[in-house]
Parts: structure tokens; sequence; C-alpha cells
């Protein structure tokens, strides 16, 4: 049994929820006091994770921190289709790696903001938000040409991948950093066809899709 | 300095954003908008805020047929923009008269065009042809409108014959505040290109481009990439040029506080039997083995919104009135679907309509009016319907559908060829239960067995002739159903109405005391006095012109009263009914 060390506001925790919650994966959940509690820099967390970051999970002893490095173990554990991390495609793997670096990227600029903002963190929030927007138009403008070589996801394969699982929180969430999504419709577009994958699941400030037009 | 007309014409989308079943968020010189386009095809352009708590409803839910906020849970009508569903007042039907504000919506050039009041057309551009051009990737900028527009002058870009080449003469063909047109030509390819200039607010514009001519396949791709890459280093420039200046303050744009008549529930309304709205029979077919099909689409304008359940009132060439039931699903707001079925022996209502009117004809009809609302809390739904029964029935069935929640509709007829609306009807997949030729005890035996297993929170709703409807409630009765569980309407009164009393009748409010003769109603002598009253069918069976009694004893003689209702002696229908006391008080 997976144990998921958690914070439901935290988007890189629900990158893994939304991953488990995908593959059908069960896992329970410890709960860590972020904020205000600060519980991810006391004695027993830093135990777990030295550098005082969620998320952090625990598979049958198997201790394994960052969202991304824990994205890829999930997917190549528990996928058994091999579609979200595929290990036997190395142009495909490199793709979704180039994109995990990008969704840090994000984390650095769009969580940033949100932290400043939502939960009162000293950071320079508009060195962020626009750190945001240009992250944002290089993902639009990606995406569009997707859509007109009839690609609807971040990676060049019919099927989504954990690179977009690992965008995704942080872009979703980055209203409450005051970073608009209204100059992205793609973007827009492709955070539709996200929450329409099976095992899509909701946090607080995300909200569901309706159902696609069946064919 | 931006020309702030808001009679002007732009676009605010490109018509590659409007996928079905999404919300684009749009905006027009500080103005948001929710742009959304329905199963149908229908592009709707609506102010950014849901009337209940002015939540964006650019992150609601576009379901093909309604647009559903995500925090209450308001659903509002494709077209009208009506609402349609509170459900936080499951067992009520919303005012129709709650609406958001609607913006023009046109398509041209692979664009969608709007503007808040709109004067003349969307500017034709010569030398664009519909359908033989290309919508380049919206290019959004953050700089004012005027100083894009001036900036795309000296665009210098390859015609698309000649992608690879880097000696392309481009001129200037028209220039404007929001619009530049280039001619790009080398040897002997040349490409127009017009760019119009969305401002978005006083320091944002989108640039979007069309290309006239059709590229195919990795020519098309090759293109969009050297517009988006020439303008992308355009846009820098712009951006930079911009950011010297002090920006602008942003743009207020007003939002229009709602009348309170489209805000609120509606007072009772004013007006007796009033056709006032005028419709064409643009299709009349078979929909059934004596069941003709009528689409009555508005002559101008748009059809007020509906809701599952109402009917309207259609004003027959030969001078009757008759109540019809619309038929259509959520969303279909363009035109109102009705059934009427031939009753040869009736007084001419149903002849008139399947003998007379026409298609192409006018008719006059009643805003719709919703006296048999739907409940869309019930944890499950039964339909009955019998025969004709099945209209408003079936606009209910599809609203639950829609909604994918639990019903279940049991139609009953005598063969397959008197079941109305086949087109309908099969986009309800299992849920819809056919049950053909029953004598009348097997339909009572059917009936039992549907009526079987009440639990709390499930409601039925009975629609058919009337010793169906008598049967089906006794039975409701018996199995252990609540009145209030059940619900029903009738298609006329049968009953034979005893007018032969006389009594006095106070109107409360209007501090006025009327006296009611042998062979005049209720509701007659008040529209003698002067007051105007609501009314539709007037046999006491749709429940127009319904009324409180404070004091006295009513003697009922409608059908769309419930048992409880009757007993409880604080309503009564004013076209039928009269008094056992010899006064009337009533809260009108």
């Amino acid at each position: 049994m997976i144990t998921l060390y958690d914070y439901e506001l935290s988007g890189n925790c629900y990158k893994l929820r939304l991953l488990m919650s995908m593959l059908g994966v069960d896992w329970k959940t410890v709960p860590v006091d972020f904020y205000p509690g600060r519980e991810h820099k006391s004695d027993w967390f830093l135990r777990i994770n030295p550098l005082g970051q969620l998320p952090v999970i625990d598979d049958d002893g198997l201790i394994l921190r960052d969202a991304q490095a824990i994205l890829v173990y999930l997917a190549s554990k528990y996928d058994a289709a091999g579609t979200w991390y595929p290990r036997d495609n190395p142009a495909l793997l490199g793709e979704v790696s180039q994109w995990l670096a990008f969704a840090d990227g994000i984390t650095a600029t769009a969580s940033a903001a949100r932290l400043h903002d939502a939960l009162f963190y000293d950071f320079d929030v508009e060195a962020a938000r626009t750190g945001a927007h240009r992250l944002f138009r290089i993902l639009d403008e990606h995406l569009w040409f997707g859509e007109q070589e009839g690609r609807d996801w971040i990676c060049s394969a019919s099927h989504p991948t954990i690179a977009d699982i690992a965008c995704f929180p942080y872009i979703m969430l980055s209203e409450e950093g005051g970073i608009s999504r209204q100059d992205y419709p793609a973007i827009r577009r492709w955070c539709d066809r996200v929450k329409r994958i099976k095992g899509f699941t909701v946090m607080s400030g995300v909200f569901p899709a309706g159902p696609a037009k069946a064919a | 300095m931006l020309d702030l007309a808001k009679s002007r014409w732009h676009p605010i989308a490109a018509a590659h954003d409007l996928p079905l079943r999404h919300v684009f968020h749009g905006q027009l010189l500080g103005r948001e908008f929710a742009v959304w386009r329905a199963d149908d095809g229908y592009v709707n352009i609506w102010e950014n805020r849901c009337l209940h708590r002015g939540v964006r409803l650019s992150i609601g839910i576009n379901d093909g047929r309604e647009l559903k906020c995500q925090y209450h849970g308001w659903r509002y009508s494709n077209r009208t923009a009506g609402c349609t569903y509170i459900p936080a007042h499951p067992a009520d039907a919303p005012a129709r008269t709650i609406t958001n504000r609607t913006f023009a919506a046109i398509e041209r050039y692979g664009l969608v065009w709007s503007a808040e009041e709109p004067q003349g057309e969307v500017p034709e551009v010569a030398g664009l042809a519909e359908g033989r051009l290309l919508a380049l990737r919206g290019i959004p900028v953050n700089a004012p409108a005027d100083v894009v527009a001036a900036r795309l002058k000296g665009y210098r870009f390859q015609p698309s014959g000649r992608i690879d080449g880097s000696a392309a003469k481009v001129a200037v063909e028209a220039a404007s505040t929001f619009s530049v047109v280039l001619r790009s030509s080398e040897a002997d390819a040349t490409t127009l290109a017009v760019f119009f200039v969305q401002p978005v607010d006083s320091n944002r514009s989108v640039i979007r481009g069309v290309l006239d001519g059709q590229v195919e396949g990795a020519a098309r791709l090759a293109v969009l990439r050297h517009h988006n890459e020439l303008l992308s280093r355009l846009r820098l420039a712009v951006e930079a040029e911009a950011a010297r200046e002090p920006a602008p303050a942003p743009l207020e744009p007003v939002i229009e506080r709602v009348s309170p008549e489209l805000a609120e529930m509606p007072e009772e309304s004013k007006h007796g039997r009033k056709a006032t709205i005028r419709v064409e029979v643009a299709r009349k077919w078979l929909a059934a083995d004596g069941i003709a099909g009528f689409e009555l689409r508005p002559i101008k304008g748009l059809l007020p919104t509906f809701q599952p359940g109402a009917h309207i009132d259609v004003h027959l060439p030969n001078g009757l009135i008759r109540q019809y039931s619309i038929t259509n699903g959520p969303g279909e707001s363009d035109s109102y679907v009705i059934g009427v079925k031939l009753e040869r022996d009736s007084k001419g209502g149903s002849t008139c309509l399947h003998e007379t009117v026409r298609e192409g004809d006018v008719l006059a009809i009643s805003e719709p009016r919703n006296n048999f609302p739907l409940r869309r809390d019930s944890v499950k739904t039964i339909f009955i319907a019998g025969g004709i029964g099945i209209t408003p029935l079936l606009a209910m069935a599809q609203a639950l559908n829609n909604q994918n929640l639990v019903h279940e509709l049991h139609y009953f007829a005598q063969n397959e060829a008197q079941l109305a609306f086949p087109e309908k009807t099969s986009t309800l997949g299992a849920s819809l239960k056919p049950h053909l030729g029953l004598s009348p005890d097997q339909t009572g035996a059917k009936l039992r067995e549907i009526l079987s297993g009440y639990g709390p929170d499930k409601h039925v709703y009975l629609c058919g002739p009337g010793p169906m409807l008598e049967a089906a409630r006794h039975i409701a009765a018996e199995m252990g159903w609540p009145e209030t569980a059940v619900h029903f309407e009738y298609f006329k009164n049968t009953n034979v109405i005893d007018d032969s009393t006389s009594f006095e009748v106070a109107l409360a409010r209007s501090c006025m005391t009327l006296t009611v003769p042998a062979g005049k109603t209720i509701l007659e002598v008040m529209r003698d006095a002067g007051i105007d009253m609501p009314s539709s069918c007037e046999q006491g069976a749709c429940g127009t012109c319904l009324a409180t009694v404070i004091e006295g004893e009513p003697d009922h003689q409608d059908v769309y009263l419930n048992d409880a209702e009757r007993k409880s002696g604080t309503k009564i229908m004013t076209c039928v009914s009269r008094a056992k006391s010899a006064r009337l008080v009533l809260d009108l």
C-alpha cells in the first residue's frame, strides 16, 4: 500500500493524487500541515525528506521525494499498459523528461506567485508572474500547433503522459497567484481534455469539466 | 487613442477557439465574455458573470445545450441565456425572465465577431472569400490596439506560395485604427493578409490575421509557423515599445444592473389571454399516426426561455385558443415543437391545426407558462404518458437525461405507429419504455408494476387521458405514494360544471367586493371589474388562473388541484370553481 504524505492545497501533491486516481491505484494519506503548521519543516518530517518538501511517498518501505520523480516511479510500476511513461520509446521518453523539467519551471513561477498571494510567502511576485506568462506563452503555442497537427497532448503521442499531469495543477491554479489564462486559449482547451481523462479528480480550486460530446 | 465606439464590430475569437463543450474566455474593450458553441452550432456570447453570485461563466460547464455555473449550478439556455434551473429551488421553475446579458455573434472569415451595440454589418473585406482563407493563430499582445495596428503596417512576410523565399515585396493596401491589409508578392506568388487588432483592454490586444487562399497539408503548417514566428517577433518589439510608455488605466466596463423584472420572480402578470409572440410554422409533419408535429419559429428575435413542462396558448385562425406543451429538450431554443392529436369530435381546435394550418402560416402564441414544474432533486423520477400525454413528459425526460438524473419514461399507446416524436424519444436510450396495445385491465396491472416500490424522494409525473390518470392516481395512492410525490396534468376538465350558485368575492389586496351571479365565473366577473387576471385553458385544467383563498369555502370543480390542495381550502381555480360559502376572500 502506498502512503502519500499529503497537503490538500499543494499542486505537487495533487499531481500524485491525480495519477494514482487515473491508474486506479489505492493509497492512504498522511496529512502534513504545510500551512500554517509548517509541519514539513518539523523534525519528524525532515527525517523522511531532509529537503523539507512535499510530496513524499512510502511504497512498502521505498521512500521517494519530488513530485516529478514520483510520477516516473508510479507510472513505471503501476501502469500496465505503459503509456503514461513510455519506457520503450526513447524519443517520447526524451519529450516527457523535457516537459517534466518545464513543469518544474511552472512550479518555480506560477506556484511561487500563488504561495505569495495565498500563503503570504515573501517572494518577488511580479518576477514570478512574468516568468509564468513567459512559460504559458511557450506552452500555448506548442499546444496550438499540436491541435493543428491533430495532437491533443503535450508530448507527441495519441495518449496523455505524465508530462500532462506534471504541468496541469499549477497551470490550473495559476489564477490564485494572479496569473490569468485568458491569453492562452489552447492551454484552456487542453485543460478541458485533461479533466476528461478517466479517473480525473478535483482539488480545492480545480473544477470539473462536463462530458465531451459523444461521437 | 483607443476608439471606444460600442457600435463597431471586432473579432473576439477564432472559430477554432470554440470547439464543442468548451467555454472560451473572451474580452473586448475591458468587458469580459463567456463564449460557447452549443451542439447545434449556435455561438453564444454572454456577460461573463453568473446573475446569482457574479462568478465567471467562462469556468462553467458547456453541456452542449446549456451553460452551468460552477458555483451553485444555475443553468442558462442556449441562445436566450434564460435561466432554466436553480438547484437550490429544485421544486420550482425559475422565472422565465431571469436572463443573462447576451451580445451579438457573427462568424465570418474564420473569426467570431461581436460588439456591445453593433451598428451595420461586419466589415466586408475585398479579396477575402468565405471558405477560401486561412485564419492564423491569434497573438495576444500587451500593448494598445492602435500601437499594434501602426506597427503591423511594417509587417513583412512571404506569400504562401513562396514561404522559403526572402525577396517578397509587401505593400499596404489599406489601414485603419484596428486593421491593416497587406499584400506580399514574390515572382508569381501573391498573398493578401488582413490583420484585425482586437482591443481587449486599454493596454492589451490580440492580432487576428487571415490570409486569402487555402493551403493544405504540410504547406499549411509551414505558412502558419511562418506567420507565428514573425508575429511573435513583432509582438516583442511592440511590447518593448509599449513598456516605455506609462500603462494606461484598464478600461472599466459598466456591468449593467439587470432590470428587476429580469432578476426576480415576476409579479403576477396583469394580462389575460394575450398572444404576444408571432411565430411561423416552419415545419409540419406527421409525428405519429393521428398526431401532427409543428415546429414554430419566431418571426423576429428569440423565443422566450421555457422550462420542461411548460405550455403555450396557440391562438387559432378560427378564434379558438388551445394549450400545447413544448416538447423541446434543453437548449433547443430556436423554435418550439408541439404535438397535436386530431380529435374529430371536439370543438375544432385540433381539426383546424391538422387541416387548415400549413407550413409558412403565421400563428399568434402566448409566452410559455409552466404550471407543471419538474423537480430535479428526486432520487428517481417516473414519467407515465398516455398517448399525446407524452408531450410535456418528453421535455422533462430530455432535461433529466441531459443532467444524467435517474428516470424512466413509460409510454402507453395502442401500437408502435402511435408513438410520437421518435427522433426525440430515441435519444433517451433505455429509459424509454413503451407499453403497446394494453387493455384497461392490462394497463392497470402494468401501472401497479411501475408504481410498486415507492421510496422517499421518488416522484412520478402523469399525463394522459382522464380515465388513465384517475387509475394511475388511485394506484399510486394505494401503493403508498404521498400526494406530494404525484404530479399530474390533465388534457381537459371533463367535470360537468355547476355554475348555478351565486356568491360574493372579496379581493383583499384590491379592496373590492364583487358579486358572482349564476352563469358567470369568478374570472369573468373580475375581468368585468377591470382586474386583469392571467388565464389559459379556462376550463380548470392548466393551473394558470390559480388564486389563494384567505377565507371562505371553495367549491372545487377543476382537475388541476390534488386532493390535499383541495382539502386545505387555500387555493382556487377562478375559471371554473365557485364558493360553497356565501363569501370568499381572495388574496388578489
